[in-house]
Order: structure tokens, then C-alpha cells, then sequence
């Protein structure tokens, strides 16, 4: 096969998907504008109203399958106010995984049966946890005891808790799942259900769950599988458990089109192999390598493209069917079985909520001759590349407008405003509309699942962004200090 | 014939001509080359048995596992091969999707490991991909593989140079054929079959068959993923061209109705790709032989049939359902009218417990036996739902005298079956209001036996 190499890289875009709220607030470029002016670059915006529609997504999901339980947000993708006091108004529920994410839930107007406090925790988290009720998500036998303990040596009321499982055989086929660090093995399920019973007055079991890491919907499949079986061991000892826990993982779709995504994969094969020019920052491959004209390594890129995501992934894992049950679809076995099904999404329940803008301080060609744009951030503040999200940013014109028309794309690569060769925000080439100018804006959708605040720090005393919430109100976008938010807020201050 | 063993009867297999009339070429003739009739069913027969023999007698006095990343049809024959002479055989696989292949490899006593799904939270430090990690296993001391290694071994390509190739030749009357057309898997027997074609005519030309970038046909890899493998060199193949998996079962459905030739999907991609690869040059030696006094000579192409059609009803079931039509059939849920189920008898808890009491109406629970076995109302039995459509479906189940009440979760699918037994002529049947979900949030006792 004979490789045509062109002379200049045609335009790889990779658009992002963008529904109707965003959309329009990107299409409000003066207003980006005044804000970035008035309170600095970056800036994050989020959108409340949009964390809602997608609870109610999620919830939908739930209802087709007549399933009842609850829509846990997993607090941790997003440190927003107006995120999850928007959240406490509707009837979702928050997952924390930390006492500061605690206190923030419980003070957004989260009462205590719609909190489950996750992951590692310390003295003080799993004492405020305990203290106020909340639902913890047990990760090891050895936090099972020091629960019970705290409870009896504080005297404090029974604790309600969801054992958290891994390593979940299943029939025919062994599955070589990632390895985790969090949960019980499902094989020490018995020891752990002693001490359950053992410390009865102490802690009540309310169901199990997992969270694995992956995309695979089969693997999903097989540990709540095991769950199902392993609530039955509970139910057998004489336990009522009534949940299953199935995690998060539900995924965002982050691109327009979904032929944009494969033809930038098609195209970075074929430069990590040598057969176009490079489009990657000093041929960067993103996991994959040019072994003597094989390509070895794997692609260490979230898959952006993904038309099953968020609610739709929840409602094709519940409908894919149980081997060992028969083949009876998941949601039925839940069904029948009386149990709730609790979900943690993350980054699925913030899809769409959120932007990260950042000005443009000069566009200048390095001496390879590749234009090299420094933006008035850091990479670390808007964190899609260190989550292999490879997605477009949106540049936005001084007088607010998105597409000047009629220009050449051009390719640039973006550069933060650290003294420091690593501070790339892409090592990607980004095609642009036109070569940004200083002063311009470049908008960072759809961010706020863990690319808006999870790693963002204080190097070099450069600033933190601050964060706006934004919402549409009688035809008109309006805009507050994400800590001034309340569902309530009118524009005016009248409630 | 006769063989001492069954391995002696792989290869040899027929090159069979498809009928001018079902594929339309005029200059060109067109030849099957029959891998399906290998004794495991595939053309994998020919690569799992010359990459294993090597190694066989040492695996036996090892007791070695034998080990593979194969999704189909080389873990099958190097099942079959391992089981032969006393080993075990292990395949690794993320590409395991075709359940009938899953549980024929189970069947044949093979073990399966399936590599995990990529990672919801990419951690891009951890270079630890699974197969780096397989590939770790494999080298660990204390353990003893025979690893076949069907995508960089040369041994799978000597397959084809030493049978299949020839055999080509040796069928078409010591000539190499003007095209030769294949899928492009392990690339194995594309690139070995093309290697012994262009020694005997370097105008062969080569046409290598993918798969369409999001889509999945068996065996078959995408334009990307070849390049993942090391046999694969892309001067192997004149031209790379891409079949769709709708193709795939068109040109599966074409080979199966009309040849005879009872193919898979790989099969029938390589038929369609073939065919739709040679119509415009058979169009093109029409307009040049128009205006001649006599014909050229005739053309000839030939194309690889891998695998047999059984495996793959579920996947085509899944891409072509029009193909399984069903008759329409008796008393189905199906058929009933919203306003039918709206009028079926319906029974709240409350009630319910006072009717169980005084007229002793059947209690049929119609969720799972597993469901059934952990919580049930007291005295009630167990009919799964899909056990239940099946007996409604040749009449009434119970006598007219006795009352029945229906139970599922939520009263949903209790009130459509309530509602066809009233149309099958039962006059006391009920649905329990809010399924046993409503009875357990009622209060209502939930026995376990």
C-alpha cells in the first residue's frame, strides 16, 4: 500500500459535543469576555442547571427499568458550591470522599440519608461520617472493626454501611481485571458478614457494592453478577440487605463527530509509524511506539468518542443479560430481587456542565516553525490532557464571536504560562479557526468532570481560577461567584 | 482416504468456482479456495498445527501449557491440538466476541482469560498494559509455555508458503491467479499465499481486506489494527480496502444461498470485497475487448473462505434480525391492547392478604427461581415468567374454578398475563398491585424456605 504523504498536515479537528446550554453560553462571547476581564484568566464557569438535567437523565435510566435507589454524584470530579447545592434541590444524592467534601455536602443542604461517604478516610471524616448519620461504603475488613469500634466507644447510633467487593469471579471465563487497591476480595465476603453480625448493634449492612475501573460493560456485568449472589449469602445468614452498589464509570461523550475521532486515531498511527508528518509535540505517541514498522503499546487516550455514555451506558448495562442467572437481564434480576440500585456517577453527571477559559498572551513560531500559543494558564488548570481527552478548544474573538469564516485552519500548539518545558496544555497540534490573537479567548469545553479544579495548583504564585456559576433566566444568561449560588439565586437578589 | 491421525487431513482443501451467474463478472473467473473444510473448520487449522508441532514433544515432556491471544479460531484448532496430545491450552483474549466460539473453546476443555476493558480513569504513568503483563507472565520462572505466538511467529506464515500457496497453483493448472483477495487477520496466509503466488508471476496482484474502523467482523482486523501486527507488512498488498460487517453478511448470505458454500461472515466479506474490487475491472475489459474481433484471454481471481456459517447466527441474529423472522404466535402478551391490560383484575396488599385467607386463590410468583428461593409470599409457586409464556401459550394453565393471583415485582407484567388469562376465558384471575415490592414496603411477610 502505497502511504501518500501530504505536505502540510490537513485540519484534524476534533469538535466538541456540545448540547444546547453550553453551546449557547459559548455563543455569548462578550459576556466571556467581560467576565475573564473582570475576574482573570482562567476562569471556570459552571452551569447548575445543567447537573440536574442530567440527575434527571440518570433517573430515567432508573425508571425504564422500574428500578428504584439512588443517583449518588460523586463529588470528587467537581469542587463547585453551585454544583451541588444545584444537586441537593432535585432528589439526587452525593458521594464524598474526604471530611472537606463531607462538610460541603451536609452544608449545601445534603441531609445525612442522601450522603455516602467513600474511598480512603481518615479519623475525622469517618467520625463525622458516623456522627451524622451518613451511609458509609466500607473498603476492608479492617474499617469494618474500627467503624464498630468508634460506634461503641463514642456511643454513637448504628451505622449504616455498603461493603464494598472486587475480584469477582465468573462463569467459564476468568476476566484479568485491573488489580485495585480499594474493596474486599468477593471470596472473603463470610468473614467479613461475621463481623457484620458480630458488631449487629453497632453497624447495619444495607447492601454491596463495587467500582471498577474500566470501560467494559461485561466486566461490569460480571461483578454485579457477583453482587447478586453475594446479597443472597446476606439474605441466607438471616441479613435484609436492599442495595447494590454499582459504582461510577458511566463515561462522557466528548466529541461532535464521531469520524473527526477516527481519523485522528488513523492519522496518529500512521505518524507514530513514520507515515505522515508528525502532528504530536516532539512525535509524541500517547502510548504507542514504532517498534521496527510494528506498533507496539497501547493508546493511553480516553476514548472520546462514545456514543454510549452517561444514562444510555447505565441502561445497556442493567439490559445486558446474567449468564449464571439464566441469561435474565440484569435490571429484572435487581427487580425481582427487591433491591435498590445505587450509582456514583462523576464525570457522567457533569457532562456539559462546565468551561474553562483562558486568555491568549502572544502567538509566536517556534524554530521548527510550528506556531506555539501561550495562554494565560496553567496545564495543570485545565487537565485534559493528563486525562488523554483529546478535544478541541473553542477560540473566541475580542468583539465575541466564534468563526470568523473564510480563513485557513491553522495548526498550534498550546502552551501554559509555566517556566517550565512540561507546561504543555496540549502535545497535540490543535487546529484553531484562525492564528489567535493576543487578548483573544480560548474556551476549554466541557470540563467539569475532573479537568476543571482536581489538580489544579498555586506554582509560581500564578493564580487559582476563580469559578462562576451560570444560568439562563427570561432569555438571558446571568452569572455569580460559584460560593454566592444557591438554587434560589434571582438575578437582583430577590429570592 | 485413509490417516492415522487427523491432523494428517488438514490442508488439501478444494478451490471451488463460483458460479459466473450468481457473481456477475464476464472476463474474470472466480475461485473459492475452501479453508472451511479444514477438520476444525478453519484456515487457523493449517497455522495453529505448524506453529505448534515445533514445539509439541518439548511441551509434553515439560507438561507445558499451551498459550495464545486468540479469539477464535486458532485458540479452537490449538485447543483441539493441545488436548491431542495431552496438554492444556490457555487463551487470552480481548476479542473474545462471539459467545458461540466461548463456549465451544469451554466445551473442547480450554481455559480463557479475557484482558480487561481500557481504563474510565486513565492513569498515564502506568505503562502496565495487559499484555505487557501476559507477556511478563509468560517469561516468569517456574511456569512452562509452549506461547505459538500466531501474530509475529514466521512458522504461521510457512503455513500458507508450504500449503496453501501452492496448492493455489498446483489447482489452477501450475498458473498464479490474476488477483488473489484476502482478509487481513494475523495476516499469516495473505502473506504467505502472496509470497508463493508472485514467485510464480510478480503481476499477481494482491487485495488485502479490513474491517470498517468502529465495526467488528470476526477475524478480521481494522485499518489501525493491523499495524499491530508483526507479520504485516504493508508492500504484501497492492491495495488495502475496507468491508463493512453489513457487507460481510450479504456476501455470507450470497456464498450460503446460492453457492452452496456455507461460509462465515469472514467469508462473505472476502467474497464482497472481492467481488465489488473486480467489477470495475471487469468493466474495463469489457469496454477494451468491445471493439475487439475475438476475446482475450480470461481472468481468474481467487479468494479465501476461512470459517463455517454455524458460530455466527447470534451475531447475525444481532445485526440482521429480518433474517430470523419468527411467526406471529397464540396467546402473546404481546397482542394485548393497553385498555385489555388497564381492565385486567388488579389486587392491592391489603386486599390481597384478606382474599389468600378466605378463598385461597393460587399464588404464581413469576419472577426467578433465584429471586423465588431468597423472599416469596407464603404458599405461593414459581412459574419464571418465560416458563409461563411458554404454557399460556397452549391454553390455560389452571382450571376456570380456581382463583389465581399473579406476582412480579412491580405489577407490571402480572397485569398483562392477568389480562391475557381473562381473554383466554379465566374468570378470577388478579395481578398484585405494586408487585411484591409494594407487599415487602407494605409490611407484608416475605418467607425464604
Amino acid at each position: 500500500m502505497a502511504a501518500a504523504v501530504p505536505l502540510s498536515p490537513e485540519p484534524l479537528s476534533l469538535e466538541p459535543r456540545l448540547e444546547e446550554r453550553l453551546a449557547s453560553l459559548l455563543r455569548s462571547g462578550a459576556l466571556l469576555h467581560t467576565l475573564v476581564d473582570a475576574l482573570g484568566s482562567p476562569l471556570n464557569v459552571v452551569l447548575p442547571d445543567q447537573i440536574a438535567e442530567n440527575a434527571r437523565r440518570f433517573r430515567a435510566a432508573y425508571g425504564t427499568h422500574r428500578l428504584a435507589g439512588r443517583v449518588f454524584f460523586a463529588h470528587k470530579a467537581n469542587r463547585s458550591s453551585a454544583l451541588v447545592r444545584r444537586l441537593a434541590a432535585t432528589d439526587a444524592a452525593i458521594d464524598v470522599a474526604s471530611l472537606g467534601e463531607l462538610q460541603h455536602a451536609l452544608g449545601a443542604g445534603f441531609t445525612p440519608d442522601r450522603i455516602m461517604a467513600t474511598g480512603p478516610k481518615n479519623p475525622e471524616f469517618r467520625w463525622l461520617a458516623a456522627r451524622t448519620g451518613v451511609t458509609v461504603n466500607v473498603d476492608s475488613y479492617g474499617e469494618l472493626e474500627e467503624l464498630a469500634t468508634l460506634v461503641g466507644d463514642r456511643q454513637l447510633p448504628r451505622i449504616r454501611v455498603v461493603l464494598r467487593l472486587s475480584a469477582f469471579d465468573g462463569p467459564g471465563v476468568r476476566m484479568r481485571t485491573r488489580p485495585s487497591r480499594f474493596g474486599s476480595p468477593a471470596g472473603e465476603l463470610e468473614h467479613l458478614l461475621k463481623a457484620v453480625e458480630r458488631h449487629g448493634d453497632a453497624v447495619e449492612l444495607v447492601g454491596v457494592g463495587y467500582h471498577l475501573d474500566t470501560t467494559s460493560l461485561e466486566e461490569k456485568a460480571r461483578a454485579l453478577e457477583g453482587c447478586i449472589r453475594a446479597l443472597d449469602a446476606c439474605r441466607s445468614r438471616g441479613l435484609r440487605p436492599r442495595a447494590v452498589d454499582i459504582g461510577g464509570g458511566f463515561g462522557v461523550d466528548y466529541l461532535a463527530h464521531g469520524e473527526q475521532w477516527e481519523r485522528y486515531t488513523s492519522a496518529l498511527t500512521a505518524a507514530v509509524l513514520g507515515r505522515r508528518p508528525a502532528i504530536t509535540w516532539r512525535g509524541h505517541g500517547y502510548g504507542l511506539r514504532n517498534d521496527a514498522g510494528t506498533l507496539r503499546g497501547s493508546l493511553a487516550l480516553y476514548p472520546a468518542h462514545r456514543p454510549v455514555a452517561g444514562a444510555r451506558y447505565l441502561d445497556e448495562l442493567l439490559s445486558l443479560p446474567a449468564p449464571s442467572f439464566g441469561g435474565r437481564p440484569l435490571a429484572t434480576l435487581l427487580l425481582e430481587n427487591l433491591y435498590d440500585l445505587y450509582t456514583e456517577p462523576g464525570r457522567a453527571l457533569v457532562d456539559q456542565c462546565g468551561l474553562v477559559l483562558a486568555r491568549v498572551l502572544e502567538a509566536r513560531r517556534t524554530d521548527s516553525g510550528d506556531h506555539l500559543v501561550r495562554l494565560a494558564m496553567k496545564a495543570d488548570d485545565a487537565g485534559l490532557e493528563e486525562h488523554g481527552v483529546l478535544m478541541d478548544p473553542v477560540l473566541l474573538a475580542r468583539d465575541g464571536t466564534r468563526a470568523a469564516g473564510g480563513g485557513e485552519p491553522v495548526g498550534v500548539y498550546l502552551a501554559g504560562s509555566l517556566c517550565l518545558e512540561a507546561d504543555l496544555i496540549t502535545r497535540r497540534m490543535v487546529f484553531l479557526p484562525w492564528l489567535p490573537r493576543p487578548g483573544e479567548l480560548l474556551g476549554f469545553a466541557n470540563t467539569a468532570g475532573y479537568c476543571m479544579d482536581f489538580q489544579t495548583s498555586g506554582a509560581q504564585h500564578q493564580p487559582v481560577a476563580r469559578k462562576v456559576a451560570a444560568w439562563q433566566a427570561e432569555g438571558s444568561w446571568h452569572w455569580c461567584l460559584d460560593e454566592q449560588y444557591w438554587p434560589i439565586t434571582r438575578p437582583g437578589g430577590e429570592s | 482416504m485413509r490417516y492415522d491421525s487427523i491432523t494428517e487431513a488438514i490442508g488439501n482443501t478444494p478451490l471451488v468456482r463460483i458460479d459466473p451467474a450468481v457473481h456477475g463478472l464476464r472476463h474474470i473467473d472466480l475461485y473459492a479456495k475452501l479453508e472451511l473444510l479444514n477438520p476444525f473448520g478453519s484456515v487457523k487449522d493449517r497455522a495453529a498445527w505448524n506453529m505448534a508441532r515445533a514445539g509439541l514433544a518439548d511441551a509434553v515432556a515439560h507438561g507445558s501449557q499451551v498459550v495464545e491471544l486468540s479469539s477464535g479460531n486458532t485458540a479452537k484448532a490449538l485447543a483441539v491440538i493441545a488436548g491431542m496430545h495431552g496438554l492444556s491450552f490457555k487463551s487470552v483474549t480481548n476479542r473474545m466476541r462471539i459467545p458461540e466460539i466461548k463456549d465451544l473453546l469451554l466445551l473442547l476443555g480450554a481455559e480463557i482469560e479475557e484482558l480487561p476493558g481500557q481504563s474510565e480513569c486513565l492513569d498515564p504513568t502506568n505503562t502496565d498494559d495487559p499484555l505487557t503483563l501476559f507477556h511478563r507472565e509468560l517469561s516468569e520462572p517456574g511456569h512452562s509455555y509452549l506461547h505459538t505466538d500466531q501474530y509475529f511467529n514466521d512458522r504461521n506464515t510457512e503455513a500458507h508458503t508450504t500449503g496453501t500457496g501452492p496448492e493455489i497453483v498446483k489447482d489452477l493448472d501450475g498458473r498464479a491467479p490474476d488477483w488473489f483477495i484476502a482478509c487481513v487477520g494475523t495476516a499469516g496466509s495473505s502473506t504467505g499465499v502472496a509470497r508463493v503466488l508472485r514467485e510464480h508471476d510478480p503481476h499477481v496482484r494482491v487485495v488485502g481486506l479490513v474491517a470498517g474502523k468502529a465495526d467488528f467482523i470476526p477475524g478480521i482486523r481494522t485499518l489501525d489494527e493491523v499495524h499491530e501486527v508483526g507479520l504485516f507488512a504493508p508492500e504484501t498488498y497492492d491495495t488495502m480496502e475496507s468491508v463493512s460487517s453489513d457487507e460481510a453478511i450479504e456476501g455470507m448470505l450470497t456464498l450460503a444461498r446460492r453457492c452452496g458454500i456455507l461460509a462465515g461472515p469472514t467469508g462473505g466479506a472476502a467474497y464482497y470485497g472481492t467481488v465489488r474490487h473486480l467489477r470495475a475491472w471487469d468493466d474495463e475489459l469489457t469496454a477494451s475487448q468491445d471493439g475487439a474481433a475475438a476475446n482475450g484471454p480470461r481472468k481468474s481471481a481467487v479468494f479465501i473462505v476461512c470459517d463455517r456459517i454455524e458460530s455466527y447466527l447470534g451475531y447475525t441474529r444481532q445485526r440482521r434480525p429480518d433474517l430470523f423472522r419468527l411467526p406471529p404466535r397464540r396467546n402473546a402478551v404481546a397482542d394485548l391492547t393497553t385498555a385489555e391490560i388497564a381492565a385486567a383484575g388488579a389486587i392491592d396488599t391489603h386486599d390481597a392478604q384478606k382474599w389468600i385467607v378466605q378463598d385461597r386463590p393460587l399464588v404464581v410468583d413469576l419472577r426467578s427461581p433465584f429471586a423465588y428461593a431468597a423472599l416469596h409470599i407464603e404458599g405461593s409457586i414459581n412459574i419464571v415468567d418465560e416458563l409461563f409464556e411458554e404454557l399460556v401459550r397452549g391454553g390455560l394453565p389452571f382450571g376456570k374454578q380456581q382463583p389465581v393471583l399473579l406476582v412480579c415485582p412491580v405489577g407490571e407484567q402480572s397485569a398483562r398475563y392477568a389480562a391475557l388469562l381473562s381473554r383466554m376465558g379465566h374468570p378470577d384471575v388478579r395481578s398484585l398491585s405494586g408487585g411484591v415490592i409494594a407487599w415487602r414496603d407494605a409490611g407484608a411477610p416475605l418467607v425464604r424456605d
